[in-house]
């Protein structure tokens, strides 16, 4: 039994991979090895697309090194495909982990013909149907009240699925926030709301932020559970996660999971020297030792199962392949031309759209067939 | 027996019946909801009590408190929550209990209903209604008179419409929830009573884009829609009487507007007068100006004229004099006949 509102982060490995709680039997060194290949692909594909945002082949990245237990660990809790996502702008790592397919992602930040977006938005705001991984959106907690609502379709359909939100501590700040939570509550609807509490929104700190002492706590004032955990535990998230899905699966209402991790990086290439401005690199330096991925091998040490350093360069050097290959591939397609301006705003595109459209197809000599 | 089953029962035999625009709004609603169990329908007050106008009378007791339901008061929450409904597949007909309160809905409808299909590319689509009462005209002061149709007819991906009768409320109303897009429904609320008109029995749908001619004229084409229409009609009352032909023209959809009806009726008759009552400056008819002057150019005989409200809060007590009723209507039309 997972409880809440604890005082402290809910924790079952420590920094130097020490179990301090006894591990649930379904943590095998498989699993884990399974966790730790993730985390690590998604780190590696974070140093990946800032390479190609220097190289200039895309124009924004926002990482999420650092953060990669909270979202792989939010990804294997729920039922992909059949629960629905609603995300904020630095959930990669949890499409990933999702399985929306590495290409996909790619073609999204390069905008190019393979986006199943159409080049429609600025690079990191993914959206994938297969895994009802919904369209995301930079206005911040846009995606709150929404996702309130998609829990509330699912209650009247009567479906056994949930829904689940993301977000940053920066956007507990945010009417919609608030709105969102309340409505969720209001018509105990099943609905996770997942804080990726990274503690810096581009360069507030959380201290900045809220006078609450933490951001769960806020769920007491909407009805609903609150839970605290250390983001950057693997288990501690998957167990918690786990737990609390399946309370709001079985019609318990919705809550709350603050998942206290950090950003390593930069909020996004916009702010590519943090430290120089807004934090320290000592902050930076103390997070790094409580670093998610060398907390599993540390504990896949202890566990007599460690990840060699061979193992780790080569499944290191095999995503940057497999990045650099879909890179080529995604490019390759080309860009999605002039029409895809006038098209999706509508079910059909209007007179006037139509019209406009043929302006441009006059200026721009006929665009594809 | 429900009001509306007794009026239905009536109809059988007259095949159509005399109704208010109010009436049209819940009979559309009714209907709807009677057709397809994904529509559903919420926002503030809107069950047990009916809505603060009684639009929503009735509905919970006959479609049960899963589908007509009170929301906390946030609009952000009302229209947010209706995205997500939209996307998960219902129908949502969201009620905003004045078009002033939007505001703290404002993100939710610019940047999710609006933008979903497009950024997604189609793979996550919002169709639903934003029903609201708008406009002046009932002593309401600045929070309860506004027209606001200009912050949402100036957003891609949003269908805009507001009625003036009680064929076309229930007509649009139903073509609106039938849809695949986002709309957001005005309700010209000082003629949720005064307007009355023949609704017939059977099932009937207006489609969004398409002006009505109210009446034909030969010299002057007078363009108007929602609360101010019948104003329009008594303007061109006085101007027949005077021997004027007047050309009177229902916008009824905003997004997207009727330019071809629009046009071939200024071609016509060579002048135009366009009245609303939102304030003036961006206001949604400066674009129907724009489109006449650069579509029918050479056959105005005078330059298009405009009615609008003043670019001010709307007052309380001065309401009346605020909108532009017949006379100043008049004025103008004197004005463009003059020239």
């Amino acid at each position: 039994m997972i409880q809440p509102f604890t005082p402290e982060p809910i924790r079952y490995v420590a920094e130097d991979g020490t179990p301090v709680q006894p591990l649930p039997a379904r943590y095998t060194p498989e699993l884990l090895r399974e966790l730790h290949r993730l985390m690590l692909q998604a780190r590696e594909f974070d140093r990946k697309l800032i390479t190609l945002l220097r190289q200039g082949r895309t124009t924004f990245y926002a990482q999420s090194s650092g953060m990669e237990a909270t979202q792989v660990g939010l990804a294997r809790s729920i039922r992909v495909g059949h629960d629905w996502v609603w995300p904020y702008y630095r959930d990669h790592t949890l499409g990933l982990a999702m399985g929306v397919p590495m290409f996909e992602l790619i073609s999204q930040c390069l905008g190019t013909n393979s986006d199943t977006c159409r080049g429609r938005q600025m690079p990191h705001h993914f959206a994938a149907q297969a895994q009802n991984f919904v369209s995301i959106s930079s206005s911040i907690a846009s995606q709150v009240p929404p996702a309130a609502g998609n829990a509330m379709a699912q209650k009247y359909l009567g479906v056994d699925e949930i829904t689940v939100c993301t977000f940053g501590d920066g956007a507990t700040s945010e009417g919609d926030w608030h709105a969102g939570l309340n409505m969720a509550g209001a018509a105990q609807a099943p609905a996770l709301f997942v804080c990726e509490n990274n503690q810096w929104a581009i360069s507030t700190s959380i201290r900045e932020q809220t006078a609450s002492e933490t951001i769960h706590i806020k769920a007491k004032a909407y009805g609903m559970p609150g839970y605290y955990v250390d983001g950057n535990d693997i288990v501690a998230v998957m167990e918690v996660m786990t737990a609390v899905a399946e309370g709001v699966r079985a019609g318990q209402g919705p809550a709350l999971v603050e998942c206290l991790t950090y950003r390593v990086g930069s909020h996004s290439n916009a702010d590519a020297d943090a430290e120089k401005h807004y934090r320290t690199r000592e902050e930076v330096e103390e997070w790094l030792g409580r670093d998610p991925i060398t907390r599993v091998e540390k504990l896949l040490e202890k566990l007599g199962h460690p990840v060699s350093a061979e193992e780790r360069a080569e499944l290191i050097a095999r995503t940057h392949r497999e990045v650099d290959e879909q890179v080529l591939r995604a490019e390759a397609t080309g860009q999605p031309d002039w029409r895809i301006i006038f098209e999706d705003v509508y079910a059909d595109v209007p007179d006037h759209l139509r019209q406009q459209e043929a302006f441009l197809r006059a200026e721009q000599g006929g665009g594809r067939a | 027996m429900t009001a509306t089953q007794d009026r239905q029962e009536k109809s059988a035999v007259s095949g159509k019946r005399t109704i208010n625009l109010i009436q049209a709004v819940t009979e559309a609603i009714a209907e709807e909801m009677e057709r397809d169990s994904r529509v559903v329908l919420f926002g503030e007050d809107v069950g047990a009590r009916g809505g603060v106008f009684m639009a929503t009378a009735g509905l919970q007791e006959r479609f049960g408190k899963q589908r007509v339901f009170d929301t906390p008061l946030s609009e952000a929450s009302i229209v947010g929550a209706a995205v997500g409904m939209a996307v998960r597949g219902l129908r949502p007909i969201a009620e905003i209990q004045f078009a002033d309160y939007m505001g703290p809905g404002f993100d939710q409808i610019i940047s999710q209903a609006a933008k979903i299909r497009y950024r997604s590319a189609g793979q996550f689509t919002a169709p639903m209604v934003i029903r609201t009462p708008s406009g002046g005209g009932v002593k309401g002061g600045h929070h309860h008179s506004q027209s606001p149709e200009s912050y949402y007819t100036h957003t891609p991906g949003l269908k805009v419409v507001m009625p003036s009768t009680p064929y076309d409320a229930k007509g649009l109303l139903k073509a609106a929830l039938r849809g695949e897009d986002p709309v957001i429904y005005f309700e010209p609320k000082r003629l949720y009573r005064a307007a009355k008109g023949e609704v017939p029995d059977h099932d009937y749908v207006v489609k969004l884009g398409e002006a009505a001619v109210r009446r034909e004229g030969t010299d002057l084409s007078l363009i108007g829609y929602g609360g101010v229409m019948p104003d329009l009609e008594k303007a061109a009352d006085a101007l027949g009487a005077e021997g004027v032909s007047v050309e009177v023209i229902d916008l009824r959809s905003l997004v997207p507007w009727d330019r071809d009806r629009v046009l071939s009726s200024v071609q016509k008759t060579g002048r135009a007068v366009l009245v609303s009552e939102a304030p003036r400056i961006s206001n949604f008819m400066g674009e129907v100006a724009y489109v006449i002057q650069e579509q029918a150019f050479d056959f105005l005989t005078a330059p298009v004229g405009q009615v609008a409200g003043f670019d001010t809060p709307y007052p309380y007590v001065q309401d009346k004099v605020y909108l532009p009723g017949p006379n100043r209507i008049v004025a103008a039309c004197v004005q463009a006949l003059n020239y």
